[in-house]
């Protein structure tokens, strides 16, 4: 292991112990959002009128050019029945490299609406409609994401399909202006019948590059979300990518934090 | 890409969706999951009362795994449901735990079938904690900690009505005590849970502090505990808020009939389940959300034939 990754590790060691030293202040460590841990989510909102704190620090180790980090900030909230809110920051410590959609400091909003429960028949669906306003560095245009997510069970594991679009408002250079992603993945609650405090998930994923001419991003995630306490749900993922440009990531990595209140 | 092609990209993406959702549309079935009524006093049992809070999470295991083995077995394997699913409860019981468990990962199947039923579950089963937690508390004004989180449950479109409701003929459908005669034990044990669930209101009521309501709940706690060892199976009705915690029914008479009206709905479904009446998951399904929708939701109080015209008692 190269001296970077040495550094980033034991980076990651320290802020994971800084989250387990945090205060206990509900998030159900089985209600999957994005990015807690990895780029996935199930079709359920957060219950009407609870707020979700969440934070994570997230590092991609890419093939060529620099290990990036980057901080995920986000609140939750559920705002009407069967529909949440996010506002969401991500910053990255090289803001200068990087392309596509998502900018260091950019204003994520998005809202998530989950249409029904999942039933003997029918799947449970829901969309996710975002916008990224232009406020990080070297972002230009509001880029939007509409993303279609279904999940299934088969007895306690579960299947969640994710697909989406993102249109660029303003593209530049070789950036495409459209990009699509697709994500396949499971999640399994551990510990039956004996505990219920631990749900795994792993997914494979693949998603347009963010410049024309490159392959698709395409590789694997699994992480771990355990529920701490009533209110907070702690997460871990680590993943790699198999397929893509030159600088696609050789190792992933999450910690996260969950509180609901 | 141009930008002309993404924005029809974009659209046949939300185009699919909606032909999706609509090919769907009639088994659409809403979530409608709602968070907690928020306060200082949330969690209050959890923190100061540990004892007494993980044996409700372990009441919260046991209803949903026997509705899960019911469904699975078809109602009719008496081992499956009187030695291994009671003794799994035990056995979670046993583990004292500290944090109620995912009931989706307990009963993955019940869930999917009549999911109406849960979420009406859910949020009386939040009000119940509600109100340990105001007792248990330090709140100096418990009565109007009290009327808040009765005033919330009751604005949800899943609340159980605040009406006495005639148990005895909730309790005479065709397939009613279906449960209780093929599996007594089993049932014996919820209604244990029933026991314990409506018994400690009083005492918590009437300690003046922390260390008394602690005291206070032993004996109840080693009441239950010896019903869940030897369950109590000369019972012939479920516990009563009135009869075991009279104060409190008549201090709160609301709360004491949404928690009698709940603990009878539960054995109603425990029939539906059991019952070789209704044959199919459908006919099973059906049946819980008329029972559910007809005689237990609040919204059906102007129409509901099972509210009682009368103070009534049961005696076990």
């Amino acid at each position: 292991m190269s001296t970077a990754r040495i550094r980033t590790a034991k980076w990651l060691l320290c802020a994971w112990l800084a989250v387990l030293a945090l205060p206990a202040l509900a998030l159900d460590h089985d209600n999957l959002d994005p990015n807690r841990p990895i780029g996935m989510e199930d079709a359920y909102a957060i219950p009407q009128g609870e707020i979700g704190l969440e934070g994570g620090v997230r590092f991609n180790d890419r093939r060529e050019g620099r290990t990036q980090v980057t901080f995920q900030p986000q609140i939750i909230y559920g705002a009407f029945a069967n529909t949440q809110i996010e506002i969401q920051g991500d910053l990255f410590t090289d803001p200068r490299s990087n392309v596509g959609a998502n900018k260091s400091g950019d204003l994520h909003l998005g809202v998530l609406y989950n249409f029904n429960t999942e039933t003997l028949n029918l799947p449970a669906l829901a969309v996710r409609v975002e916008a990224d306003l232009p406020t990080g560095v070297n972002s230009k245009g509001v880029d939007t994401q509409l993303t279609g997510i279904l999940t299934r069970s088969f007895g306690r594991l579960r299947m969640h399909l994710n697909a989406g679009y993102t249109v660029l408002g303003s593209p530049q250079g070789q950036e495409r202006p459209g990009t699509y992603r697709a994500v396949a993945a499971v999640s399994y609650p551990l510990g039956y019948p004996g505990r219920f405090r631990d749900t795994v998930i792993a997914s494979l994923y693949t998603r347009q590059s963010d410049l024309h001419g490159q392959r698709n991003h395409t590789g694997v995630e699994i992480g771990l979300r355990h529920q701490l306490t009533s209110r907070v749900v702690l997460d871990g993922g680590l993943g790699t990518e198999f397929l893509g440009p030159a600088e696609r990531a050789a190792l992933l990595g999450t910690v996260g934090v969950s509180v609901g209140f | 890409m141009t930008s002309g092609k993404s924005v029809r990209m974009l659209a046949m993406v939300v185009v699919a969706m909606v032909a999706f959702a609509l090919t769907g549309c009639s088994q659409f079935e809403p979530r409608d999951k709602r968070f907690y009524y928020r306060a200082l006093w949330n969690f209050s049992l959890r923190e100061d009362l540990a004892e007494l809070d993980s044996e409700f999470n372990g009441v919260d295991f046991g209803h949903s795994n026997l509705y899960e083995n019911l469904l699975l077995t078809g109602g009719q394997d008496v081992p499956a449901i009187e030695e291994r699913a009671r003794k799994e409860t035990l056995a979670f019981i046993a583990t004292k735990p500290r944090l109620n468990p995912n009931e989706e990962a307990i009963a993955p199947t019940y869930m999917k079938l009549a999911w109406r039923a849960q979420n009406t579950f859910d949020e009386a089963h939040a009000l119940h904690r509600a109100t340990y937690d105001i007792a248990v508390s330090d709140e100096p004004d418990k009565d109007r900690a009290i009327h808040n989180v009765l005033t919330y449950y009751k604005d949800s479109a899943y609340a159980i009505t605040s009406q006495q409701l005639d148990h005895h003929r909730l309790d005479n459908f065709p397939y009613s005590k279906a449960f209780r005669q093929r599996f007594p034990l089993f049932n014996a044990t919820i209604w244990a849970y029933h026991y314990l669930q409506v018994a400690v209101y009083d005492p918590l009521q009437v300690a003046p502090d922390l260390a008394a309501k602690t005291q206070a709940v032993r004996p109840i706690l080693t009441a239950y505990r010896r019903y869940l060892d030897q369950p109590p199976v000369q019972w012939t009705f479920m516990p009563l808020t009135a009869e075991l915690s009279p104060q409190f029914a008549a201090r709160y008479p609301e709360l004491a009939h949404i928690f009698d009206n709940l603990h009878m709905l539960h054995d109603n479904i425990s029939d539906i389940l059991t019952s070789e009446r209704l044959p199919t998951w459908e006919a099973k399904r059906a049946e819980i959300y008329r029972v559910v929708n007809t005689y237990y939701l609040a919204t059906a109080d102007a129409t509901n034939p099972m509210i009682a015209k009368a103070e009534q008692e049961h005696h076990h």
